[in-house]
């Protein structure tokens, strides 16, 4: 019953890596909303940020694939990190973002980071046998 | 995003995974999903705000706008005597230094409120921003003082609910944090 309710677990922390990967992905529209309801300000190469980042965050999700979880995490932390120092330049910069971008990156890449670093089976097994 | 909507608390280490939902805090589905919706909310308000953060002058200019012009309201049109004059000796004179914590905080804030990490961290933290915003722009023309304490209220929700076990990710996390004896695991357990 336990293992039953600790896979179920896992299940439920690959579904919330999906769902920060469908936030990136959703994020890209905003690259058409300009105005009071701009809630984040996505630029072309911003765009392809947020779709391929996205798309591996789930595709992590959807494989349970810790590895590619942390991929994921650290990449949108890099975008992240781009960004805020394009801005200390005095623009947006090639990503097109400003800090409510910089603050979208840091969350999904923190929030991934946090998933991905959660020992799974094969790790907790490999311990046990240590 | 999903997570276990549960203040998780069990002694046996073996099925903590398993057993974390047997205590609902929230008897409610609608009400949990509220809250998460509260949260996120709270998140995408600071989200978007900190975008008209501007570094590298923030504002600073002739005439002055963004951050800097409303910083500055708390010397023209002070709100409490001693804050007005720590914002003219030391905030205003270094502002580039203070703007950059602004920016900082702010999208901190936003960014780990809408995923619902370390939220009630999280929260006072906002609590604290909101108190130094409203000191700084409650007395500026055409400003509705409830608007910040409004903001001051919800965080105080946010922090007293532990928000972000509910559709965040502490409620998540939390059951494998309490596991851990690392000291960011016990600090994210007593902050999330």
């Amino acid at each position: 019953m336990a293992g039953a309710g600790l896979m179920n677990w896992y299940r439920r922390l690959d579904r919330a890596a999906i769902v920060l990967g469908l936030v990136s992905i959703m994020s890209a529209a905003f690259v058409f909303v300009h105005g009071t309801f701009q809630l984040v300000q996505i630029g072309t190469v911003g765009l392809v940020v947020a779709l391929v980042l996205g798309l591996l965050a789930i595709a992590a999700g959807w494989l349970a694939e810790r590895t590619l979880l942390i991929a994921a995490g650290v990449g949108f932390l890099l975008a992240a990190t781009v960004q805020l120092v394009l801005l200390a330049g005095g623009g947006s910069g090639f990503l097109g973002g400003n800090a409510s971008t910089f603050s979208l990156w840091l969350g999904l890449g923190a929030g991934l980071i946090a998933i991905g670093l959660v020992p799974r089976p094969e790790a907790i097994e490999e311990t046990s046998q240590a | 995003m999903t997570g276990t909507d549960y203040a998780a608390g069990t002694d046996s280490t073996a099925d903590t995974h398993s057993t974390a939902r047997a205590v609902p805090v929230l008897p409610s589905r609608l009400n949990r999903a509220l809250l998460a919706v509260v949260r996120i909310g709270v998140g995408l308000l600071w989200l978007q705000n900190v975008g008209w953060k501007t570094p590298p002058n923030f504002g600073r200019g002739d005439p002055p706008d963004g951050l800097y012009l409303s910083a500055s309201y708390a010397v023209s049109d002070p709100v409490l005597p001693p804050f007005a004059w720590l914002m003219e000796r030391f905030v205003l004179p270094n502002f580039t230094f203070f703007g950059w914590m602004v920016l900082l905080v702010e999208a901190a804030l936003g960014a780990f409120l809408v995923i619902g990490l370390a939220t009630r961290f999280w929260a006072l933290i906002g609590i604290a921003q909101t108190v130094v915003i409203a000191l700084s722009v409650l007395n500026a023309p055409h400003e509705w003082y409830w608007s910040y304490l409004l903001m001051l209220l919800v965080h105080v929700a946010l922090f007293a609910t532990a928000a972000g076990r509910y559709g965040g990710l502490d409620g998540l996390l939390r059951p494998e944090w309490e596991l851990s004896r690392s000291w960011a695991a016990r600090w994210l357990v007593r902050v999330s």
